[in-house]
């Protein structure tokens, strides 16, 4: 073991083809990283061109406002009967995850035993991982029959007795084929584990102390769970409910397959018609274009990316709103 | 109560002291390394406040001092690893062989080739016991026999003859003193020159530590040790300088171990040494 | 003594907290419940399609006995006996992994070369590989890794591009060659290979030589006696390779390190066993079967839009595949790039500090774009931009690519994070470059994380089904893809085609046969994810 007595300048430095080569590897997976923003500007580029095009032929008043969606007959492209049909599956398969989600994240943070949690942790990532045709097929093969089964139902609002109002009643009429309800139930169960996990992650984040305190207050688990955990965290649950949403606004091929194609307007003050009939959401209305290839090129193949970038403009203030909530609750602690 | 408490520890200070007193006196050797003016800033806040030092080859150099007096600090600015703190910012000179290491032609990389490091909590990779210690050979692209020097290395390490048998078993089955010590086999098998240590019994048993302590004192026959320390008795026996830092990261006294420990020049090294304050 | 039995009166169990304690467990149920509902909803629905895919109520009850009998209470026993016993369920896992894992490896290879014939294959796997090997024996005889390390790549890319090049004239020299000595070297050559490199690194080099020589030598001998018996070698050739080359390697390896648990090896041939007498004792006895959809035919016949009983998914099955392979292959470098960059490279501050948190904000936003727009942009990008033809292995891929590479960039992040600070801390100190540190380092140590979140992409890839509808990914075809610019179709698309279809027989028989095959590729692949997760997780 020889050593050089004095070390000179030129051992402070490396071969200058290694410093090289290391600097040409660093740009190199650099350049992997900055491709994810040719993405989005892409995505951008892709969708705004022929969306615009659309828009100079079709005025967008007449695509935001118009009542009726029929581009292959009527030539009618007004799009608040897609929006109509996204909106309920949106509202309805929230009014599914939003509760169940959040019991099952407070379930997994406070509750759960360790081993519990390594067994439904992973089972409810599988909610989101099962294939959304599969969704689809069995919402209209399995769902809807076992569903139709038990209706129609009704439910009378104002009692018969009471004759200042005409009497209403609310029915659940029986399902076509092709309904709302049953695409919600599909899409609300595939959400679930959106809302669990990035609840649960909220919840885990609230520092023990705070538990500590509330049990230090002689309050039970019940009492620190709703009135100290879930409040502590509202920032990581709101953020979750928005991705969610905005999950559920995109979804495709469970409302395509389960919900039909037959855009409407909601009814009104039946609101559970809306769920009974077939309609359909903005997604589908893409596939629909997508699939009938013929169109080429014109208004209603241009129509694909008008409704493609309404779509990305709504979830990425979705997400956008979502990465803000979830910036506050990080800051919390 | 403290006074009681400190004074026996002043003896055995003078102890040490007196039998280390065959160590060469100040400037009989080369200077290896030496700061001037150095200051260090992490973002707003000062960390190093104008430290000028020597350090002289072959010596144990021991940098004790409250903590956040600076002195990993110090340390971690000879073979610039603080450059991973992207908010330090550093000021000053840090010679190496007459070099400035903050110089622009000066690589980072091979710097830390000529000055190892051993870190507080022993970090050995989740690779074989062979496999850490010719880490640095192999990244170096060492040429000669790697088995060789990794035999030499354990035994130099005083590993040897505890791992012999089991050189592909994970470095992490070791125990935290021999992993400690597997960490100094890894920093000297590719024959630095320096080797910086920063605390490296902290997270260790006594029985461990004074392991590690006999094996510094080995160390400096062939390389410069630089030991950071808060543990003023292990200074005091293993060292030959030692060198104070107090709050506001200034280098308060540096002088032989002996002197710093016997006689030292500043009140508040004193007040420090005999644990009045730190 | 009246205030203390007050006292003690309020420790004790007054009625307002017994109502609370009563309420504290309501709500416990209810969370339970609701964890549960989303779980168990799903169950009855795949009860119910793997009901309608098998339809175990069209056979006889001397059927379920034949099975109880030499599949069920088999399994169950060796089961029980393995439980208490970790050595031999050691032994059951890696036996497990070898066997199936060989027998789908099997299956995914002979499909897949079969497929883009095996010439071309050969080809470029020939002329790919050789270059690299030559660097890399460079590189043993100099000890020299400046230039072989950044060689390798660009050895392959050239390879490849001689490939591309010499396919057209070689390929018709070599159709000469019989099929099976394409496979023998596609499959048996890289075997023997890594059985030697394997044993050579245990056993030292002779024996490992040695051990590469009996998997050719009995990769040539299954060839030879499939001619003799008449038969096309190429398919033994393959199963012999990829199934019964790893699983007498495993066996061997049990034996050998692990004698208290060699028992567990027999645990998937006591399941394979189970299944094959069975079989065979059904059709001896002509007990009457059930009258399933999930049927060879179904997995090696194309599609009948007519007669169910015919119709089969094996064109969109390897479709699946390899559009699915292909595009692990575009998108895993990038997305694996992408996050060493973020997490390793790029700094806190400063400018390029504010454009890596952009690129983290954009990666989020990008993985709550919705499928149907990632549709769109692939229209947009390979149709309209570079005039692919529709519905081509290429734009399927490459859409599919971009739609998961959000999802392999953020798992890759959280398995680099999860690395801990330490170990580049004492590289670095050793006079490690970064690129040093990342490659013998932080990557190893990655590697499961990584490798659970690819798997749980490539699982999210082969259920997309809404940007290839929108790219016009035709829904049936007859024949599997015979190249990477040939058109393809893929399974989650035929499920959708075939949904319209009213008849019984397909409504709740072939179409759910289907589908069930697809959730089997989806639940084994998230099932790996978690077992690969789970024992990383343990050794942390």
């Amino acid at each position: 073991m020889s050593k050089e007595s004095e070390s000179g300048v030129g051992s402070l430095q490396r071969s200058g083809f290694v410093v090289r080569k290391e600097r040409f590897y660093g740009r190199l997976i650099a350049a992997c990283a900055v491709l994810t923003i040719l993405v989005t500007v892409g995505i951008i580029l892709a969708l705004s061109g022929r969306a615009l095009s659309f828009w100079s032929q079709i005025s967008p008043i007449a695509f935001f406002t118009g009542t009726s969606w029929s581009p292959v007959i009527a030539e009618s492209y007004g799009v608040l009967p897609l929006v109509s049909g996204t909106l309920i599956v949106t509202v309805f398969s929230a009014l599914i995850a939003l509760p169940v989600g959040l019991a099952a994240a407070i379930y997994l943070s406070e509750y759960a035993s360790d081993k519990a949690r390594s067994i439904l942790k992973p089972a409810l990532e599988i909610l989101a991982g099962v294939p959304t045709v599969i969704y689809g097929y069995m919402a209209l093969v399995y769902v809807t029959p076992m569903i139709d089964s038990f209706l129609p139902i009704s439910v009378q609002i104002i009692p018969p007795g009471v004759s200042v109002l005409p009497e209403f009643t609310l029915v659940m009429p029986s399902l076509g084929t092709f309904n709302a309800l049953s695409a919600s139930i599909v899409v609300g169960i595939m959400i679930i584990p959106m809302v669990s996990s990035i609840s649960e992650d909220a919840l885990s984040a609230v520092p023990d102390s705070l538990r500590q305190g509330g049990y230090g207050l002689g309050s039970t688990k019940f009492d620190v769970s709703t009135r100290i955990v879930v409040p502590s965290a509202t920032s990581g649950i709101v953020a979750s409910y928005v991705l969610a949403i905005s999950r559920a606004i995109g979804e495709t091929m469970a409302v395509t397959m389960a919900m039909g194609m037959s855009p409407q307007m909601p009814y009104f003050p039946n609101v559970l018609r809306n769920l009974a009939e077939s309609s359909q959401t903005i997604t589908a209305a893409m596939v629909q274009i997508a699939g009938a290839d013929s169109y080429g090129g014109g208004p209603t193949y241009e129509a694909l990316f008008a409704l493609g970038l309404t779509l990305f403009a709504i979830t990425l203030t979705m997400n956008i709103l979502a990465e803000l909530v979830r910036r506050r609750f990080r800051e919390e602690y | 109560m403290s006074e009681s408490d400190s004074s026996p520890k002043i003896q055995t200070t003078i102890e040490t002291g007196d039998e280390e007193s065959r160590h060469a006196p100040l400037n009989a050797r080369d200077t290896v390394i030496e700061t001037r003016d150095l200051d260090v800033y992490y973002g707003e806040e000062q960390a190093l406040d104008g430290v000028s030092m020597e350090i002289n080859e072959h010596d144990v150099t021991a940098l004790i001092g409250p903590s956040g007096c600076g002195k990993s600090t110090f340390l971690r600015c000879i073979n610039r690893m603080n450059d991973m703190i992207e908010v330090c910012r550093v000021e000053g000179d840090v010679e190496f062989g007459g070099k400035n290491v903050y110089d622009d032609d000066v690589d980072p990389v091979a710097l830390r080739r000529k000055i190892g490091i051993v870190f507080q909590k022993p970090n050995p990779f989740p690779k074989s016991i062979r496999d850490n210690v010719a880490y640095g050979l192999k990244i170096q692209g060492y040429e000669g026999d790697i088995d060789e020097r990794v035999e030499e290395s354990l035994k130099r390490a005083a590993l040897w003859d505890e791992v012999k048998d089991q050189l592909d078993s994970s470095g992490l089955d070791l125990s935290g003193g021999q992993q400690q010590r597997l960490c100094i086999a890894r920093a000297i098998a590719p024959d630095p020159e320096v080797i910086l240590m920063d605390e490296p019994t902290s997270a260790l048993d006594p029985v461990a530590a004074s392991k590690i302590e006999d094996l510094i004192d080995d160390l400096a026959e062939e390389y410069t040790v630089i030991i950071v320390t808060h543990n003023m008795q292990q200074a005091a026996r293993i060292s030959d300088r030692t060198a104070v830092f107090l709050t506001g990261g200034r280098l308060v006294e540096y002088d032989d171990t002996t002197k710093i420990f016997e006689d030292p020049e500043e009140q508040r090294v004193e007040d420090y040494i005999t644990g009045k304050f730190g | 003594m009246a205030t203390e039995e007050t006292t003690s009166d309020q420790l004790g169990q007054s009625t307002a907290l017994r109502i609370q304690q009563l309420k504290g467990q309501l709500f416990e149920v209810a969370l339970v419940a609701a964890t549960l509902v989303g779980i168990v909803s799903l169950l009855v629905l795949f009860a119910q399609i793997s009901n309608d895919a098998f339809r175990p109520r069209t056979a006889s009850s001397t059927w379920f006995l034949v099975y109880f009998g030499t599949l069920v209470a088999p399994t169950a026993a060796f089961t029980l006996y393995a439980r208490r016993r970790p050595a031999v369920r050691t032994a059951n896992a890696l036996a497990f992994a070898a066997v199936f894992g060989g027998l789908l490896l099997s299956f995914v290879t002979y499909v897949v070369v079969d497929a883009l014939s095996p010439y071309d294959v050969f080809i470029y796997a020939f002329f790919a590989s050789l270059p690299p090997v030559l660097v890399l024996a460079y590189d043993r005889t100099t000890d020299e890794r400046t230039y072989t390390g950044p060689l390798i790549p660009v050895s392959i890319i050239v390879g490849v591009g001689v490939a591309a090049l010499v396919d057209g004239p070689i390929s018709g020299p070599l159709g000469v060659a019989a099929e099976w000595i394409m496979y023998f070297g596609l499959v048996t050559v890289p075997a023997a290979l890594l059985v030697a490199w394997l044993t050579a690194s245990r056993r030292g080099r002779r024996t490992g030589a040695v051990a590469g020589g009996v998997v050719a030598a009995g990769g040539l001998a299954v060839a030879v006696a499939s001619i003799a018996a008449g038969v096309d070698a190429s398919l033994p050739i393959v199963v012999f390779s990829a199934f019964a080359v790893p699983t007498g390697y495993v066996t061997w390896w049990s034996v050998k390190t692990n004698p208290e648990g060699r028992v567990g090896i027999a645990g998937p041939f006591v399941i394979l066993g189970g299944v094959l007498l069975g079989a065979s004792l059904v059709d001896r006895l002509g007990i009457e079967s059930p009258d399933s959809y999930l049927t060879p035919t179904l997995i090696l016949e194309s599609w009948d839009g007519l007669t169910a009983s015919n119709a089969g998914v094996y064109p969109q099955i390897v479709g699946s595949i390899i559009i699915v392979g292909f595009m692990a292959v575009l998108a895993f470098p990038v997305g694996i790039g992408a996050a060493i960059y973020l997490e390793e490279y790029a700094p806190d501050t400063g400018l390029r500090g504010r454009l890596a948190t952009l690129l983290e904000v954009n990666i989020s936003n990008l993985a709550g774009v919705p499928s149907v727009v990632y549709g769109l942009l692939g229209l947009a990008l390979f149709r309209r931009t570079l005039g692919f033809g529709t519905g081509i292995v290429v734009s399927a891929a490459g859409t599919l690519g971009l739609l998961i590479l959000p999802i392999v960039i953020v798992s890759t992040q959280e398995a680099l994070r999860s690395v801990p600070n330490d170990l580049r801390q004492g590289s670095y100190g050793m006079g490690a470059s970064r690129w040093q540190t990342l490659r013998e380092v932080v990557l190893p140590e990655a590697i499961p994380g990584t490798l659970t979140g690819t798997i749980l992409a490539l699982a999210r890839a082969i259920g997309e089904t809404a940007p290839l509808v929108i790219i016009a990914v035709a829904t049936t075809k007859y024949s599997p893809p015979s190249g990477l610019f040939s058109s393809a179709t893929a399974l989650p698309l035929q499920i959708f085609a075939a949904s319209a279809n009213a008849k019984p027989e397909f409504r709740h028989g072939v179409v759910p046969a289907a589908a069930v095959v697809l959730l089997v590729l989806m639940l084994l692949m998230n099932a790996t994810a978690i077992v690969i997760r789970n024992k990383y997780g343990r050794t942390n």
